[in-house]
C-alpha cells in the first residue's frame, strides 16, 4: 500500500473521529442549575384537569398545575385546599368557603364561579366518562352563594365527598369556555404551584414555579416529568445524577438504587395484590363460600412474600386498607388439610378443573400466578394457567366474564365505603360478579351514615362479610419502590401520587 | 423510463394501500379502545356516549373509508390516549428519528467503506483480523444489549455522556453508535470482499503498469466499480434501520417514531399505532423506489426488463 493511499485513508479515519470527539466534548460541557427530572413509565395523557385517569403521571402533573377545593393528605386526611373551611348544613348539602386573592396563573382571580363551572364541566361527555364526583356522590347541583361560598347539594346523604372533591380540579371559567377541547388539552392553565412550560407527548412535561402561588411558590423551581420506559434506564440516569426521582423500580432492582448519589427507598403501597373469585362463571364450585375458603388454606402467603416480594410486604387482612381495616381480622393461615376437608365437604374431594387468568399491568403476575397454581395443584385443583393480553383482561373485567380466578390489584383507594362498594350487587366494577343482599344493606347503609363510630361497625360488618366467605383469595399490599437523588428530599405518597411541590432541596 | 416509473408507483400505492387496510383491521380485532380510555366504575351509558363521540360505533369499513378519506388529506385522526392530532405527535418526532437514523447511516456506510477498503488494503495483517473482528461483533451482539453496555461504560463507569434522551450532540453518540455497527460490519466486510475482487482485476493491473499513482488506482478506478454493489446494500441497511431504531429509540429514551410506536402498541393506541405504521411504510416503500429508479437509471437492463 503506497503512502499517498495511507495519507488518504488517514484523513479519512482522522475526520470521523474528530466529529465523534467534537461530540463529547459538547457531552462534557458545563450543566449548571439542572431542573429536578422525575423518571416514570408513562407519559401523562392529557393535561385537561378533568380527563385524569390515572393517579400517576397524570394525577401528580394535575395535582402540580391546579388546585382542588380539599386535599388528600398522604394518610387520607382531608385538608383544606382551595376551601379553608366547609360543614355539612344537613344530610343533603355541604358549604365551602373558598379562599380569598387566590389569582388564577394568567392573573385572573378564583371565584365560586370557577367551582360551579369546573364541576358541570366534569358531569359532560367525555369528561364523565372519567370524573366520578357525580355519580359516586349522587351530586345534584351546586350552587353559586356569594363569590366565596359554594353549596353542594346530593341526592342522598355522601360520606365520600370530601374523597371525590380531592380529585376535582378548578379551571378558571373564562379561559376554559374560550377554548376548544384540543386547545385545552395542551395548553392548561389553573392555579396550582406549578405553571406549564412544554409538553412533548411521549417524551417529557415540563413545569416552573408559580411565584405567585397562594401558599408561596415551591421549594424547586425547575421540574421536568420524564417518560423512562426502560427499568434499567431508570436506574442508569439515577446512577450518574441525570434522575432525581427514579418510580416504578421493583423489589429486586431497589437495592441498584443505592449508591453515591442516591438512594433507594419504599413506602407500603395502597395497592392490594388478589385473585378475584369470578361468581358469574360456570363454574359452580366458586359460588361456594368453603370453596373459596379452601383456596385461601391451600396457599402459603408468608412464603411466597419471603421469595417473590424479598419479604418486603405483609399479608392482607381485609379487602379495606388500614387505617380503617377491621383490626379483629387475621390472616388464612396455611393449612392444605383444612383446604382438603373443605373442598371434600362441599363435594369436591377429587378437585376440579379452574382457570387462572394474568396480565402484567401488576407486576409479578406470572410468577404469582404460577406459585399459586402449585399450590392448588398440591390440595388436589386443576389450575390452567391463561396470560391474557391487557385488553383482553380488561374486557374480561368489564363484562365480569372471568371462569375462575383472575390476578389483580386494586387500586388506590383509603376511603372504607369507596373499597367496599365495589362487590356490591349494581356496581359497574363489580368484576367478580358477587351479589349479597345483606352485604350491600351494610355498605349501602355505610355510604349515608355520617357517624363515624355508626359508619365504622357498619363497614367492620361489611368487611367480616367479605372476609369469611373469602370474596378474594387474599395476597399482600403492593409497596412502591423508588430511587431519589441525593439532591433532594422527598416523602413518597403510598397512593402513586407525587406531589413534587413538597419537595425540598438537600442542602 | 417514465413507464417503468409509473408502473413502479402505481405498485408503491397498492403497498399502502394494503398496509393501511391490514394495521387498520387489526387494531380493530384487538379490543374496544373506549374501555382504556375510561375508569372501571364508568357505566354502561358511559361507555355508549364515548363509543359515539368517536364514531367506534359504525360498521369497521365504514370506520375505514373515513379514516382513508382523511388520512389523504394528511388527517391521521386523535390519539385514543392523548387526544391530540396523530400527524402532530408523528411530525413531532420524525424529526427525530432521521436525526438519528441519518447519523448512524451516514456513520455506518462512511466509516465501514472505509474500514473495508483498510481491511482490503491490508489483506491477511493485523488491521484485516481487527476490522474483521469488529465487524462479526458488530453483527453478533443484539443491538439492546449493546446499548445498554455502551451506557453501563460510557454514560455510567465512566460519566462522559448522557444515560438516554434527547437533547445536544452528545445524546446523539451512543444511540448512533449501536444503531451504526451492525450496518457497519456488513459494509465493511462487503466493501472489502469487493475491494479484493476489483484489485485483482486486471484493469487495475493496467492502471498501475500504466504507471498511475497508488492515490489514482484507488480512487478513479478500484473504488468507482466496488461501489455498484454498495447501492443495493445501502438500500437494505436503510430500511433495516427502521426495524433496529424502534429497540434502539426505546432502550436510549430517543423521542423518535419507533419509540413512539412502541408506546402506542403497549397502551392500545390504535390510530397512533396505525399512523405510525403507514409512515414508515412510505418511508420503506419510498425508498425501494428510489433504490429502483436509480438501478434503471444505471443500468439499461433493468428498464428493459420491467
Amino acid at each position: 500500500m503506497s503512502r499517498a493511499a495511507i495519507r488518504y485513508l488517514g484523513s479519512y479515519l482522522g475526520a470521523s473521529l474528530v466529529l465523534i470527539a467534537a461530540a463529547l466534548q459538547i457531552g462534557c460541557g458545563a450543566k449548571g442549575e439542572r431542573p429536578i427530572v422525575i423518571a416514570s413509565v408513562s407519559d401523562v395523557s392529557s393535561l385537561d384537569p378533568h380527563l385524569l385517569d390515572v393517579n400517576h403521571p397524570t394525577g401528580s402533573v394535575i395535582w402540580s398545575l391546579f388546585d382542588s377545593l380539599v386535599r388528600r393528605g398522604p394518610d387520607g386526611a382531608d385538608l383544606p385546599r382551595l376551601a379553608e373551611s366547609w360543614e355539612r348544613r344537613d344530610d343533603l348539602s355541604w358549604r365551602f368557603h373558598l379562599r380569598h386573592g387566590v389569582k388564577f396563573q394568567d392573573g385572573s382571580p378564583f371565584t365560586a364561579a370557577d367551582v360551579k363551572f369546573s364541576f358541570d364541566r366534569m358531569n359532560q361527555t367525555p369528561f364523565s366518562a372519567l370524573q366520578q364526583l357525580w355519580p359516586q356522590t349522587t351530586l345534584n347541583e351546586v350552587r353559586v352563594i356569594d363569590d366565596y361560598t359554594v353549596e353542594l347539594v346530593t341526592e342522598k346523604p355522601s360520606v365520600t365527598m370530601l374523597y371525590w372533591l380531592e380529585e376535582a380540579f378548578i379551571a378558571p371559567k373564562a379561559y376554559y369556555l374560550a377554548h376548544d377541547a384540543a386547545y385545552l388539552n395542551t395548553h392548561p392553565l389553573g392555579s396550582g404551584p406549578y405553571k406549564l412550560k412544554e409538553w412533548v407527548p411521549g417524551d417529557h412535561v415540563s413545569l416552573t414555579a408559580n411565584a405567585e402561588y397562594f401558599n408561596g411558590a415551591p421549594a424547586l423551581k425547575d421540574v421536568i416529568f420524564k417518560v423512562v420506559p426502560d427499568l434499567s434506564a431508570r436506574l442508569n440516569g439515577l446512577a450518574t445524577g441525570d434522575i432525581d426521582l427514579a418510580l416504578e423500580l421493583t423489589p429486586d432492582t431497589i437495592a441498584q438504587a443505592n449508591g453515591p448519589h442516591s438512594r433507594g427507598e419504599e413506602v407500603m403501597g395502597l395497592r392490594k395484590l388478589h385473585f378475584g373469585i369470578a361468581q358469574h362463571s360456570k363454574l359452580a364450585a366458586l359460588r361456594d363460600a368453603r370453596v373459596r375458603q379452601a383456596l385461601n388454606y391451600a396457599i402459603d402467603v408468608p412464603t411466597m412474600i419471603k421469595t417473590l416480594m424479598h419479604g418486603d410486604t405483609t399479608p392482607l387482612t381485609s379487602v379495606v386498607n388500614p387505617p380503617n381495616a377491621d383490626a379483629t381480622l387475621t390472616p388464612y393461615r396455611y393449612d392444605p388439610a383444612r383446604a382438603r376437608a373443605l373442598l371434600a365437604a362441599a363435594g369436591y374431594a377429587d378437585g376440579f378443573d379452574l382457570d387462572i387468568d394474568f396480565t402484567p399491568f401488576w407486576g409479578q403476575d406470572k410468577d404469582v400466578s404460577e406459585t399459586v397454581a402449585g399450590y392448588l395443584q398440591a390440595v388436589g385443583i386443576r389450575p390452567h394457567l391463561h396470560a391474557d393480553e391487557w385488553n383482553d383482561f380488561r374486557r374480561k373485567l368489564s363484562d365480569a366474564s372471568f371462569d375462575g380466578l383472575f390476578y389483580a390489584g386494586w387500586a388506590a383507594l383509603i376511603n372504607p365505603s369507596v373499597e367496599l362498594v365495589i362487590f356490591t350487587c349494581q356496581q359497574e366494577d363489580n368484576a367478580s360478579g358477587y351479589c349479597d343482599p345483606k352485604y350491600d344493606a351494610l355498605v349501602h347503609a355505610a355510604g349515608t351514615e355520617y357517624d363515624p363510630a355508626k359508619r365504622k361497625a357498619l363497614t367492620d360488618a361489611a368487611q367480616k362479610i367479605a372476609w369469611d366467605q373469602a370474596f378474594w383469595l387474599f395476597l399482600w399490599r403492593a409497596p412502591l419502590y423508588a430511587g431519589l437523588s441525593n439532591r433532594i428530599d422527598y416523602a413518597l405518597r403510598p397512593d402513586d401520587y407525587v406531589e413534587i411541590y413538597l419537595a425540598k432541596p438537600r442542602p | 423510463m417514465l413507464r417503468f416509473t409509473l408502473a413502479k408507483l402505481a405498485r408503491t400505492l397498492s403497498v399502502l394501500l394494503g398496509v393501511s387496510f391490514l394495521t387498520f383491521m387489526v387494531g380493530h380485532a384487538s379490543g374496544d379502545p373506549v374501555l382504556l380510555m375510561v375508569r372501571g366504575d364508568a357505566t354502561a351509558q358511559q361507555k355508549a356516549d364515548l363509543r359515539h363521540v368517536l364514531g367506534l360505533d359504525k360498521p369497521v369499513l365504514e370506520q375505514y373509508v373515513s379514516y382513508l378519506a382523511h388520512a389523504v388529506q394528511g388527517d391521521l385522526g386523535n390519539s385514543y390516549r392523548q387526544r391530540v392530532s396523530v400527524s402532530s405527535l408523528i411530525a413531532l418526532r420524525l424529526p427525530n428519528s432521521l436525526e438519528l437514523a441519518g447519523t448512524a447511516f451516514a456513520v455506518a456506510i462512511s466509516l465501514g467503506f472505509a474500514l473495508g477498503v483498510v481491511a482490503a488494503l491490508n489483506r491477511g495483517r493485523l488491521a484485516d483480523h481487527a476490522i474483521a473482528g469488529v465487524a462479526v461483533i458488530g453483527q453478533v451482539v443484539p443491538g439492546f444489549w449493546l446499548g445498554l453496555m455502551l451506557v453501563l461504560l460510557f454514560a455510567v463507569h465512566w460519566p462522559l455522556l448522557p444515560v438516554s434522551g434527547y437533547g445536544d450532540l452528545a445524546h446523539l453518540v451512543l444511540p448512533a453508535i449501536t444503531l451504526a455497527l451492525p450496518p457497519l460490519g456488513r459494509m465493511a466486510r462487503l466493501v472489502r470482499a469487493g475491494m479484493l475482487e476489483v484489485l485483482s482485476s486486471d484493469f487495475i493491473r493496467t492502471a498501475r503498469a500504466k504507471g498511475l499513482p497508488e492515490r489514482q488506482v484507488l480512487l478513479g478506478h478500484a473504488m468507482k466499480n466496488g461501489l455498484l454493489p454498495l447501492l443495493t446494500q445501502a438500500g437494505l441497511e436503510l430500511g433495516d434501520m427502521v426495524g433496529s431504531a424502534f429497540i434502539i429509540e426505546s432502550v436510549f429514551a430517543w423521542p423518535g417514531i419507533g419509540r413512539l410506536t412502541v408506546n402506542a402498541v403497549q397502551q392500545r393506541d390504535f390510530l397512533v399505532v396505525q399512523g405510525c405504521v403507514l409512515v414508515t411504510a412510505i418511508g420503506f416503500v419510498l425508498i425501494n423506489l428510489l433504490v429502483d429508479l436509480l438501478y434503471a437509471a444505471i443500468d439499461p437492463r433493468v428498464r428493459a426488463r420491467a
